[in-house]
């Protein structure tokens, strides 16, 4: 759901590792390096991402990768649109009425 | 204006009228009314405002299969013509979160540009965040997906 990929990039370092991982699937180390905060941090964000369906992870003997799932942020892009679209309508009606308004003075 | 960075939806129009106009229009119960008729067979049923800090707006569109859509919020700040804020909720959102309307409005050259800015309300899950939304992730979200 829309709802937990916004949690889960509700955070700076959620997103950081979201957008090394846009240019392909990285190792957890280097999708992780240079963070500036604990390896338990670390965990506790990327199971927050695997969690709302972000973020896979596959196993490969020792190594862990880690890759983007573009459909779930397709989702929640898409949820994007629906709210610009709604908002912009609102500002044509309110063109339209301020038309009105003018043409009848 | 100094703009959330976690906004959703930013929106800039200008408009050939007054900034009074443009405000009261954006708070007119007709201009509601008419907002969800996306085609003729749309109903509004109900508009309501209620212009004071405090006060409620809320919004009900009917489909014309009978499903109704509910629009709702409270104007946390009123300063006409200058600025209008207000919460926002939509009853079919499935992200369920209510959102953050702030719209401020400038004239220039006798034309009104409004700058509307859609940004989410932190609640208490999300309390570890900074900031709700997208900034700089959206911008890398829009070349993932044209990757994909």
């Amino acid at each position: 759901m829309a709802n937990d990929s916004f949690a889960a990039l509700a955070h700076p370092i959620r997103r950081e590792i979201v957008e090394r991982l846009s240019g392909g699937a990285a190792t957890v180390g280097a999708a992780s390096r240079d963070l500036g905060v604990s390896k338990p941090t670390i965990s506790r964000h990327l199971k927050m991402l695997e969690e709302a369906g972000v973020v896979v992870r596959v196993i490969d003997g020792r190594t862990h990768r880690l890759a983007l799932r573009p459909e779930t942020l397709a989702e929640a892009a898409e949820w994007i649109e629906s709210q610009r679209i709604r908002w912009e309508r609102l500002f044509d009606v309110v063109g339209e009425y301020l038309e009105e308004r003018a043409d009848r003075k | 204006m100094i703009e959330p960075p976690g906004y959703v939806v930013r929106i800039e129009r200008s408009f050939e009228a007054p900034p009074e106009a443009v405000f009261d229009a954006w708070t007119s119960p007709e201009v509601m009314r008419r907002w969800f008729h996306v085609g003729p067979d749309w109903e509004t049923p109900e508009a309501e405002v209620d212009l004071r800090v405090g006060g409620k707006v809320r919004v009900v569109m009917r489909q014309p299969d009978g499903a109704e859509v509910e629009a709702s919020g409270e104007y946390t700040e009123i300063d006409r013509p200058h600025r209008l804020a207000m919460t926002w909720t939509f009853s079919d959102d499935p992200s369920n979160q209510q959102q953050l309307i702030e719209l401020s409005f400038s004239e220039s050259d006798g034309s009104t540009t409004v700058v509307m800015i859609n940004s989410g309300i932190a609640t208490d899950e999300r309390r570890d965040a900074q900031h709700w939304g997208w900034d700089g992730c959206f911008d890398q979200l829009e070349r993932t997906l044209a990757s994909s």
